[in-house]
């Protein structure tokens, strides 16, 4: 058990500067998800902890002590790869046990973990075979039973899913969640997926080209955006963004869209802005901040009439695009609320949850 | 490049690495460098007591000789030999092995007679090749030794090619046969600008075989059609003053196979393990 | 003609029942030339001289009278024949280990990126793609008790001159052969280990550093296991070559002294092409054809299990 605290690391390949001055502490016991789009340096810092790569600059601590220096083999961690590493002349078995026979563990005490670690995995039938004659999904488990075994005071993911089909997928992003409750050791989890991200995390890392864009709990992130990307990033399907301009007339505010039509905002969102006016912004509208308008409109929901184009049903929603201020928008609405291309629906948008970014910087206002 | 400060065991690591690097090139370069700078040598200077590591200048008369003697006959024979048996090795091979590879023909037993053909000792088979050759008058002559090294080659080629060829996408094929082109045009229009890199590197490596190849050029050349490795021989019987002239042919005949392969570093494993080993 | 343009013109075109009487044929007219060419000039031969090596011609007679196993039976009591397999075996026995060897620590010392580490390569190839006659020519040169270097570097060791007619003298023959052989041919293992240590999958080395196994385990269980496949083509190959050695100990000793480093391949040359032992030739072509046979089976099968 123990904590992971990184500071100023640095990474470079070459000219590629892949990891940017990163500071992150992650707490004993906590499930920490690195995630973010591919070349944000994800991985990279994941391979820095584990001693696979050494870092340029900074310090890698695991419970206290620096690591630096340590080989992968002396900072007690065990890692899961994103094409298992299982080693293909060795069975299940010998493949689990692998990295505590390498440790001189007495015999006994492995042959209890292994059965442990497979009974909890469930591959308790499959340990005299070889890894070629696996499916996708034993393997994984295999593979994360070999990281259980070694009793490591850090678990290591690099993206251990992304081989998987969808359903397996679900699966075992599931176990992941269960063995964290049952083993409570840190982890960290390296992922492009942000469903993944999302649903394991204790606490989101969201990286982008080296650094460190925001982090915090799932939820955090999800509702309270630091930047335009984050919105941009968490949630399915994307966030709307609509470039407009702000106005304020009065107590009252609201955002004009570019191909005329406007929104009048909740003081709450309005506020922070009052000195803004006549700036450009973007507004950004989450899919399920769209419903069909029926009956009176709470505080800070407004109604909108549009023309419905494209109609994705997936059985329980309906994504359907439409146009708002010149732009595709892509609202998420109950599964029958929307028939037919052309139809003209109204719509109630609930501008509490808008997220109000300045173009230029890319952070949040509002 | 910014390179971040190497943790002293690793630099000590590659400090060791490369001095090692270097012991090893040295010793398996030291007797080409030798050769090398033989060639270059005067008489008096190769027949110095101790050996002189260096040449007093460079002088080219060792070439020079090979020239005003007509010894590079030697060369050019092999060239044409060489490179008229690859051409047609080439072209015949591949079609062969478009056929293996894409229709089965012959099932996996053609394939496996074709690749044995390659395991098949040549001193076994130059003794009758040898007796054929003389009852049809084909000893000493470009005919016969283009032959020979074609049939010789042409295991090599079908069966590295049909390993090149299984590597083309099938659906590409398939689309230039629904697109309206019969097969033939499909074999020359998109089978072979895919496989060209392989086809370029196949040629090269069949170019080198009949290139160093000694056994059959000395017992089926007698005077005419003499090619370099033979030619070379010749110089031994002699006292050690054809050293020089040693030195210069096996220059000569080593450079133009280093630049082939040099080109083609790419695909020299695939090519020296019969695509055993893709590199 | 452009890709496109030949989709157009073929668009436009029925085909003739020329035509496709050639496409419904193509498998085969395409195969048949190489077929003819491996046949006339590798089966018609053997066929040729099977039938020989039951007749009993040589340079004085032209007796072609069936004489049944009469060669065969002759190769038994051919002491010299014996001797060269002998000699065979041996050269093999010990340069094959070698250049395995020999490749792998090179294969080892290479198989981490460093910058430059392409030119090494490179230049370590060259041994391997020259003629073996000139590998030989070369070695002959080094060797030279005089003139060459190899005397001159193992004087200033020893602090006395030495002077080893290494191409002559009995007891130096043989490492002279190996010697040359091993220095063209590691390079050869050298580039296939190189190629399979680094197909070798990465993220199970670096599971395997996790996990903390020593250098010695990797190898054995994850290294060892991958490349063997390559090791063993490596050797099929590269023992099939040297079974048949001739060009290099042409180059250096021409089989002496005496018969001493005479091997199967030189024998055979030397009953065909210079005593004119025809029938007799034949035979021993028929008996190397079956000796390579055997042993390439074997390691196939040996292979095959492997898998």
């Amino acid at each position: 058990m123990a904590d992971v605290k990184l500071s100023g690391v640095h990474k470079y390949y070459g000219n590629v500067h892949a990891v940017r001055g990163v500071d992150l502490t992650i707490a004993d016991g906590e499930f920490a998800v690195l995630v973010g789009p591919s070349g944000c340096g994800k991985s990279t810092l994941l391979r820095t902890i584990a001693g696979l790569e050494d870092p340029d600059g900074g310090t890698i601590a695991i419970g206290g002590a620096v690591v630096n220096d340590l080989r992968p083999r002396e900072r007690n961690i065990a890692m899961v790869f994103q094409n298992y590493a299982l080693y293909p002349y060795l069975t299940v078995s010998e493949n689990i046990a692998f990295g505590l026979r390498a440790r001189k563990t007495p015999e006994i005490e492995i042959r209890k973990r292994v059965s442990e670690a497979a009974e909890m995995l469930g591959i308790g039938n499959f340990l005299q075979r070889y890894p070629r004659q696996l499916s996708g999904g034993q393997r994984q488990r295999v593979a994360i039973g070999r990281a259980i075994v070694r009793k490591a005071d850090l678990f290591l993911f690099d993206e251990p899913l992304s081989n998987l089909d969808a359903q397996l997928r679900d699966e075992m992003r599931t176990e992941i969640k269960r063995l964290h409750h049952e083993i409570t050791t840190t982890m960290i989890y390296v992922t492009h997926d942000q469903v993944e991200a999302m649903t394991l995390a204790d606490r989101i890392v969201l990286l982008r080209d080296g650094n460190i864009e925001q982090q915090g709990a799932p939820l955090e992130l999800f509702e309270q955006p630091r930047t335009g990307f984050v919105a941009g990033f968490l949630g399915s399907p994307s966030i709307n963004l609509i470039p407009a301009t702000f106005k304020t007339n009065g107590p009252e505010a609201g955002v004009v869209f570019q191909s005329g039509g406007e929104l009048t905002l909740p003081s709450a969102k309005a506020r922070p802005l009052a000195s803004m006016n006549g700036r450009e912004i973007l507004v950004g509208i989450r899919p399920q901040h769209f419903s069909r308008a029926g009956g009176s409109l709470r505080d800070g929901v407004v109604s909108y009439s549009a023309t419905a184009d494209l109609i994705q049903p997936t059985g329980t929603r309906t994504f359907t695009t439409i146009k708002i201020g010149g732009v595709d928008a892509v609202a998420e609405l109950q599964a029958h609320d929307v028939s037919s291309h052309g139809e003209r629906i109204d719509l109630a948008i609930d501008l509490n949850r808008v997220v109000l970014i300045d173009p230029s910087s890319g952070l949040v206002i509002a | 490049m910014r390179v971040g400060k190497l943790p002293a065991r690793k630099a000590r690591i590659l400090a060791l690495r490369y001095l090692g690097a270097g012991v090893v090139t040295l010793l398996f370069l030291f007797p080409v460098y030798w050769l090398f700078m033989i060639s270059f040598k005067t008489p008096d200077e190769i027949y110095h007591v101790p050996p002189l590591w260096i040449p007093g200048q460079i002088q080219f008369s060792n070439y020079y000789v090979l020239f005003k003697d007509g010894d590079v006959v030697a060369i050019l024979n092999s060239l044409i030999v060489a490179g008229v048996s690859a051409f047609i090795a080439i072209i015949l091979g591949t079609l062969c092995a478009y056929s293996l590879a894409r229709f089965g023909t012959g099932g996996e037993n053609l394939a496996m007679w074709i690749i044995s053909q390659r395991m098949i000792p040549p001193i076994a088979v130059v003794f009758p090749v040898f007796l054929i050759y003389v009852y049809f008058g084909l000893v000493d002559g470009y005919f016969g030794l283009i032959l020979l090294y074609t049939a010789f080659n042409l295991p090599y080629v079908i069966w590295m090619m049909r390993g090149y060829i299984v590597d083309v996408p099938l659906e590409l094929e398939e689309s230039a046969l629904v697109d309206g082109l019969n097969r033939w045009e499909v074999i020359w229009k998109v089978v072979f600008p895919m496989v060209r890199p392989g086809l370029m590197a196949t040629s090269v490596f069949t170019f080198v075989f009949a290139w160093n190849d000694f056994l059959f050029a000395l017992v089926l050349t007698r005077t005419e059609v003499i090619t370099f490795p033979v030619m070379l021989t010749h110089y031994f019987g002699g006292q050690s003053n054809f050293w020089a002239k040693i030195a210069a042919m096996s220059v000569l005949g080593t450079l133009p196979i280093f630049v082939a392969v040099s080109v083609m570093q790419r695909y020299l494993v695939r090519g020296i393990s019969l695509g055993a080993v893709k590199g | 003609m452009t890709l496109s343009e030949s989709i157009n013109a073929a668009e436009q075109r029925r085909p003739s029942r020329f035509g496709r009487m050639f496409e419904d044929r193509l498998p085969y007219l395409i195969v048949a030339p190489a077929i003819l060419i491996l046949l006339l000039v590798g089966l018609f031969p053997l066929i040729y001289s099977l039938i020989v090596s039951f007749q009993r011609i040589t340079m004085t007679e032209n007796d072609t009278s069936f004489v049944g196993l009469l060669n065969y039976a002759e190769l038994f009591r051919d002491t010299r024949l014996w001797a060269s397999l002998g000699h065979t075996a041996i050269i093999t026995a010990i340069a094959l280990p070698l250049e395995l060897l020999i490749g792998f620590l090179m294969a080892q010392l290479f198989i981490d990126r460093m910058p430059g580490r392409q030119i090494f390569v490179a230049l370590l190839v060259l041994p391997t793609v020259i003629s073996p006659i000139v590998a030989g020519a070369t070695w002959r040169l080094m060797f030279d008790v005089r003139f060459g270097p190899i005397g001159q570097i193992l004087s200033f060791f020893a602090g006395e001159p030495v002077r080893i007619l290494w191409t002559v003298n009995p007891s130096y023959v043989y490492p002279a052969i190996i010697i040359c052989e091993v220095w063209q041919w590691s390079p050869f293992m050298f580039l296939l280990l190189l190629a399979a240590l680094s197909n070798v999958d990465q993220s199970q080395l670096e599971a395997a550093e996790i996990d903390g196994a020593s250098y010695l385990r990797v190898l054995r269980a994850i290294v060892l296991p991958a490349i063997a496949p390559v090791i063993a083509v490596a050797c099929l190959i590269r023992g099939l070559d040297l079974v048949r050695i001739f060009d290099i100990i042409w180059a250096l000793t021409e089989g002496g002294p005496g018969s001493m480093t005479e091997t199967i391949s030189l024998y055979t040359y030397v009953q065909g092409f210079s005593q004119f032992e025809t029938s007799y030739t034949a035979a021993i072509s028929f008996l190397v054809i079956a000796l390579l046979t055997v042993i390439t089976t074997l390691v196939l099968k040996r292979m095959e299990l492997a898998r």
